[in-house]
């Protein structure tokens, strides 16, 4: 895999790239010395080059396919080179916003749509900065650091390459998948930050390599008929929203219906996270190009406003409502109007805050009880950071649909991917009622009037 | 001989997934705690946004001591994101300020000047229980309060441990944040909620009509879509 020649691209092109990592390189400033350039945080991720390898077992499942399909995203939508060492197989399953029949082909296609200059390629002799291996696919060991990813219906692990003996991909659904999919897009950037001078060196604990981690979602039956999710809106057509349907895109025999809200329009700061989007969809409407990815299994129809709450008429969203939107005053008008079940995910920084709500639990403003103007502000994100938000609402719904939601306890997830390896990465929590309640919701006065 | 017990504990404290030990004293404030974990992790953004979290889910309120908060050896507390700190809490108001402000705002105004007043609380909670209604000249155009009214509520104030939560005054047509209203409120501080009330606060008691915002960290003020936003019924 040859590395990008950026001299030899226009300027335009390097500057366009600059642009569409923004939202990377501002997260990154949390950590990185002052006076560092955009140009060259920029530079460390495009320069990265990563080896995707698998064999044919397992590319032989859905899960895995969907592993690789991901992975190969997320680390594109960092700018980061990637390389493939994979057989061509047939898709099992469509993987938008990839199209085609061959897995293989499809990904090469993908070279430079999700952010430009972020190249996929298939080259096994590319002197890699770092290789993920798929299962107990095989590799000759010794050349530079690497990952196995591994995991099952539910559940995804990465361990170091000389820590493990792993198991072939062979699982239908793959939630497991995502999840490794995304702890591998960590360690990449973890690496590429490890390679950047901190301003603290105290930092440099965050980005530490992660030797062997696993999430969970808790496991739970596949069921053999199909999953009706019934109506369901969604309010913001941006990253989590895009997260979350490209994961309930990918399970089998999953199907929904329902409408989109979002007036926005797609930039070109949008691509290091909007995982239905293409480069080449720059300029139209966000729910537009969401609502057409999805076609007949999630069918979205598209409404360009921004959802608004009518105190005359406060009921009119479905009976479940996945909520992506940043701003924090929209999510209490939201969750006003939602007449059911209501999940809301959120990014901070590193962090991603994930939560569900029936009507008489405490709501998302007892969670989110103030405003942060902040928000208003370009965010700081990055694409694995993004996508746990919306898996995480994406297996919140499907639980929801199959009667098995998490308990009480587990209402809301803190969970900060930088360090899956410790023990505090991910922690669920009840949400606790506050007195204060900004919707108000009928927990928050019901505890009101116990005092 | 005195024995003097050790009432030094350790809490954990995570923040970003890593989990870091803290020594506390049951005496010490938890907003002590909280500046100590913000140094512990050298967090330099927007540390005034984070708050401590106790497993259940539940913030660990600042203006407490340790021993007081509950917390207890070895407790896991989660340092992360909570709210705009500062003053632009979620106000509770009490009962009868909204009319009793709108009877004021009439009164002095009678139709054909603007009126202001100010709602004030406790300094240490976002409650609303009083309303003060400044000596100012008045105009169909505008009000200027008085400075030495002015020197002399500060003076109330801090003797009374108390602080203004909301400036509030009337216009004579629609409700809106004029140039002067954004360069000169009574306080400066990033969540500081302002209201203008339409028709020199004629119509019905209530905020419905009223133009609500507040003072964000770039100096700018930032209209909420609903009173709800800001105020909420204690």
């Amino acid at each position: 895999m040859a590395a990008p020649d950026i001299c030899s691209r226009s300027r335009y092109s390097s500057m366009t790239a600059l642009e569409e990592l923004n939202r990377t390189t501002l997260l990154c400033r949390d950590y990185v010395a002052e006076g560092l350039s955009d140009i060259e945080i920029g530079h460390s991720f495009r320069s990265l080059r990563v080896l995707c390898v698998s064999d044919l077992q397992n590319l032989s499942s859905h899960s895995g396919q969907t592993a690789l399909v991901t992975l190969v995203s997320l680390l594109s939508r960092m700018g980061i080179q990637v390389g493939l060492a994979v057989p061509d197989v047939a898709m099992l399953f469509p993987q938008p916003p990839l199209s085609g029949s061959s897995l293989r082909s499809a990904l090469i296609a993908s070279s430079e749509i999700f952010v430009t200059g972020a190249t996929v390629r298939c080259d096994s002799d590319c002197n890699p900065d770092l290789i993920f291996v798929l299962g107990d696919s095989k590799i000759d060991t010794g050349q530079a650091n690497s990952w196995r990813l591994s995991g099952s219906d539910w559940y995804g692990a990465l361990k170091m390459e000389e820590s493990v003996k792993t198991k072939a991909w062979t699982a239908e659904w793959p939630i497991g998948s995502m999840v490794s999919a995304a702890m591998a897009a960590n360690e990449a950037f973890k690496f590429v930050m490890r390679r950047l001078p901190l301003r603290d060196p105290a930092d440099s604990i965050f980005f530490e390599p992660s030797p062997s981690c696993s999430w969970n979602f808790g496991s739970l039956p596949i069921r053999s008929q199909d999953v009706d999710l019934g109506e369901v809106d969604l309010i913001s057509a941006g990253a989590i929203s895009q997260a979350a349907l490209y994961a309930l895109m990918r399970l089998p025999k999953v199907f929904m219906w329902g409408r989109i809200f979002d007036d926005d329009v797609t930039g070109r700061s949008n691509l290091n996270r909007n995982m239905l989007t293409l480069v080449s969809d720059v300029g139209l409407k966000k729910v537009l190009v969401v609502a057409q990815r999805c076609g007949t299994k999630l069918r979205l129809e598209p409404v360009p406003n921004r959802f608004t709450h009518r105190p005359s008429n406060p009921r009119t969203l479905a009976p479940r409502v996945l909520v992506g939107v940043d701003d924090i005053p929209s999510r209490w008008q939201v969750q006003r109007s939602a007449p059911g079940w209501l999940a809301v995910g959120g990014t901070s920084h590193f962090s991603v805050s994930s939560s569900a709500h029936l009507p008489d639990e405490p709501c998302c403003g007892c969670l989110h009880p103030v405003d942060d103007p902040a928000g208003a502000n370009p965010i700081p994100t990055v694409s694995f950071v993004s996508f746990w938000a919306g898996l995480a609402m994406a297996v919140r719904l499907v639980r929801e649909a199959l009667a098995i939601p998490y308990s009480r306890n587990q209402q809301h997830l803190w969970l900060t991917p930088l360090r899956m390896d410790l023990p505090h990465a991910g922690m669920w929590s009840p949400v606790a009622s506050r007195q204060d309640c900004p919707v108000p919701c009928f927990s928050s006065t019901a505890s009101c009037s116990k005092r | 001989m005195s024995v003097t017990a050790e009432k030094k504990f350790v809490v954990e404290l995570v923040y970003n997934g890593v989990t870091k030990p803290l020594q506390v004293e049951p005496e010490e404030q938890v907003s002590a705690l909280l500046q100590k974990a913000i140094a512990v992790f050298g967090i330099t953004q927007q540390p005034h946004l984070l708050s401590l979290f106790r497993q259940d889910g539940s913030v660990v309120l600042e203006n407490e001591s340790i021993e007081r908060a509950g917390i207890k050896p070895g407790e896991i507390l989660l340092l992360r994101p909570n709210a705009v700190k500062g003053g632009s809490g979620l106000l509770r108001l009490a009962k009868g300020i909204v009319p009793t402000t709108f009877r004021t705002l009439r009164e002095c105004g009678r139709g054909e000047c603007e009126c202001a007043a100010y709602w004030t609380g406790p300094a240490a909670e976002n409650l609303v229980d009083g309303i003060e209604h400044p000596i100012h000249t008045r105009s169909p155009f505008g009000y200027q309060v008085d400075d030495n009214w002015l020197t002399e509520f500060w003076r109330r104030l801090a003797a009374s441990k108390r602080s203004v939560k909301v400036q509030i005054h009337t216009h004579p047509g629609h409700a809106f944040h004029s140039a002067i209203d954004d360069e000169w409120p009574i306080v400066s501080q990033v969540g500081f909620v302002s209201i203008v009330i339409p028709e020199f606060a004629a119509g019905e008691p209530s905020l419905e009509r009223a133009w609500v915002g507040y003072l964000q960290e770039d100096g700018k003020w930032r209209r909420l879509t609903s009173a709800v936003e800001a105020v909420i019924p204690a």
